[in-house]
């Protein structure tokens, strides 16, 4: 997929560390990383390293100790426009207090849209998701699965040039995890949307990136950035027998223990 | 098959038995006596009661109390509450404070009360006023900060501000805490509303218990205690109620 020389997200020279009562944590070390416009990348690395506080980084929710991160040009302060996010644990980023409708309806609030322009918007992005049925039920009523469908809805609503991910399937059953892995490579490539995913799980990184960072070491650095040529479009069992699909995630897989 | 006793609800058992023994207890035991009703004296007081305009007014007396103090106290400890729990310093210093005035017992203020209003229905007012703003502040004020930190941050990647936050997450999010709450507060209500009658010379059941204490209607007297049993659990009962249709996703 290269058709686009721009790059949606610039890291920077980015490090990071917390104060604790132990003293000053250093989790991130210097990391600089390029996101290709319309690229799906994954990250990778071991439990603990740093993943998710680099994703925390890119969302605006927290500030670097060093270096600096742009988004469309844009240096960030905050959480950026255009950004739209899916966390593992959908039980606890859906309101279960509103309905499923609502819950995707809500981010809408402030964009302009006229209310039939919502409801038009909610009604899509849930057929987008294969669930087309489920706007009036409550998210508490649905199957994890589902629940996580809805968090994806909710992220396309707002029609985002970027969707950031963390672990977002790490919480359902393998097959219910194949089927999610097939929609978000569909909405990708629906909406043409840069993707950055947060997994633990090599094969589906290897499945669905264009790129895969392999982040390691404490503090973490980017120990490698692996290209995935495997073609698109992608299917389960085509592309999971693809002889580089073997050689791929095993390469990632020695990255990530340190055994290369 | 469930046997037909199984079937009965316990509440209604229990409440039988605590009759029965109420009523053996009155006829028989050491506290058989002129200053001790048993179940059914309570019972033949309150219906004789029952028929005297006297006992409505009073009745209406301390609902008026009651449910005036637990508006206001709702009205002000609410959003008193939300404010402090959305800053950490506004919580952990009111924290301490309101602890320590939750735990005082209303009846210990009511001569400063008294001294200060005078025995009248304000005076029962502020009383319930006193007895629940601190708590029901405080339990609010919790709910707010135990909002899940996941939601906020969701809301927050997606730009929504701190009052869509507020209005969306928190609130909803306190809604159980805060009508456990209520749901105290409303018996605190009733009970200090009461007590500021009786002692504290307000208008209302109260000051009618006393009287009827005087003039040595026992088994009147215990049938006003016997109504407040009543209309408190009423009263406790259609909260429960409408905490289960409003705060309907609690524990899913
Ligand atoms: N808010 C925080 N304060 C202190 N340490 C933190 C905080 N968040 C994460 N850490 C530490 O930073 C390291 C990386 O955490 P994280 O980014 O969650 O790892 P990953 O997502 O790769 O499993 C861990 O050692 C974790 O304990
Ligand atoms: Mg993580």
């Amino acid at each position: 997929m290269e058709k686009s020389v721009n790059n949606a997200i610039t890291i920077d020279s980015v490090s990071m560390e917390y104060q604790t009562a132990g003293g000053t944590k250093r989790v991130l070390h210097d990391v600089s990383y390029q996101v290709s416009e319309g690229h799906f990348v994954s990250i990778v690395g071991p439990s603990g390293v740093g993943k998710t506080t680099l994703l925390r980084l890119l969302t605006g929710l927290a500030t670097p100790t060093n270096g600096s991160i742009a988004v469309r040009g844009q240096e960030l302060h905050g959480p950026p426009q255009g950004m739209a996010v899916v966390l593992q644990d959908y039980t606890r980023s859906l309101m279960p207090w509103l309905t499923v409708a609502k819950n995707i309806a809500l981010p809408l609030k402030r964009s302009g849209l006229s209310k039939s322009e919502v409801a038009e918007r909610v009604m899509s992005s849930l057929e987008e998701v294969g669930l087309s049925g489920s706007g009036r039920s409550y998210p508490w009523q649905l199957s994890g699965g589902m629940q996580q469908r809805v968090s994806i809805a909710r992220a396309i609503a707002s029609r985002p040039s970027i969707l950031v991910m963390d672990e977002p399937f790490a919480s359902v059953d393998a097959q219910t995890r194949f089927d999610l892995e097939d929609l978000v490579l569909k909405v990708r490539a629906d909406f043409d949307i840069t993707t950055l995913m947060v997994t633990h799980d090599i094969d589906e990184a290897v499945y669905l990136s264009d790129e895969i960072v392999v982040l390691r070491g404490s503090p973490a650095e980017v120990r490698e950035v692996v290209s995935i040529n495997i073609p698109f479009p992608r299917s389960q069992v085509a592309s999971r027998n693809d002889p580089q699909f073997a050689h791929l995630r095993t390469r990632v897989y020695a990255l990530v223990r340190g055994l290369e | 098959m469930k046997s037909a006793v199984s079937r009965i609800p316990a509440g209604v058992v229990t409440t039988v038995v605590a009759l029965l023994v109420w009523q053996l207890v009155g006829s028989f035991g050491p506290l058989h006596g002129d200053s001790f009703a048993s179940a059914s004296q309570a019972i033949t007081g309150l219906s004789s009661l029952a028929r005297q305009s006297d006992f409505w007014s009073a009745v209406a007396q301390t609902v008026e109390i009651a449910a005036i103090g637990f508006g206001i106290s709702v009205l002000i400890a609410v959003p008193l509450g939300v404010v402090i729990g959305l800053s950490r310093f506004a919580y952990r210093s009111t924290k301490f404070t309101f602890d320590f005035f939750k735990v005082i017992p209303p009846i210990v203020i009511i001569p400063i009360a008294i001294l200060a209003i005078g025995p009248t229905l304000e005076m029962g007012i502020f009383l319930v006023v006193f007895a629940n703003i601190f708590s029901v502040a405080i339990q609010t004020a919790y709910g707010v900060r135990d909002t899940d930190p996941v939601l906020l941050e969701t809301m927050k990647c997606y730009r929504m501000g701190t009052w869509s936050q507020i209005r969306y997450a928190r609130l909803p999010a306190a809604a159980s805490q805060i009508s456990v709450a209520l749901r105290l507060a409303a018996s605190a209500s009733l009970i200090v509303a009461v007590v500021a009658s009786l002692i504290g010379g307000a208008p209302g059941l109260g000051q009618l218990l006393g009287l009827l204490e005087n003039a040595g209607k026992t088994s009147q007297a215990y049938g006003v205690v016997l109504f407040l049993g009543i209309i408190g659990l009423l009263v406790s009962r259609a909260i429960v109620l409408a905490q289960r249709r409003v705060v309907f996703w609690s524990g899913k």
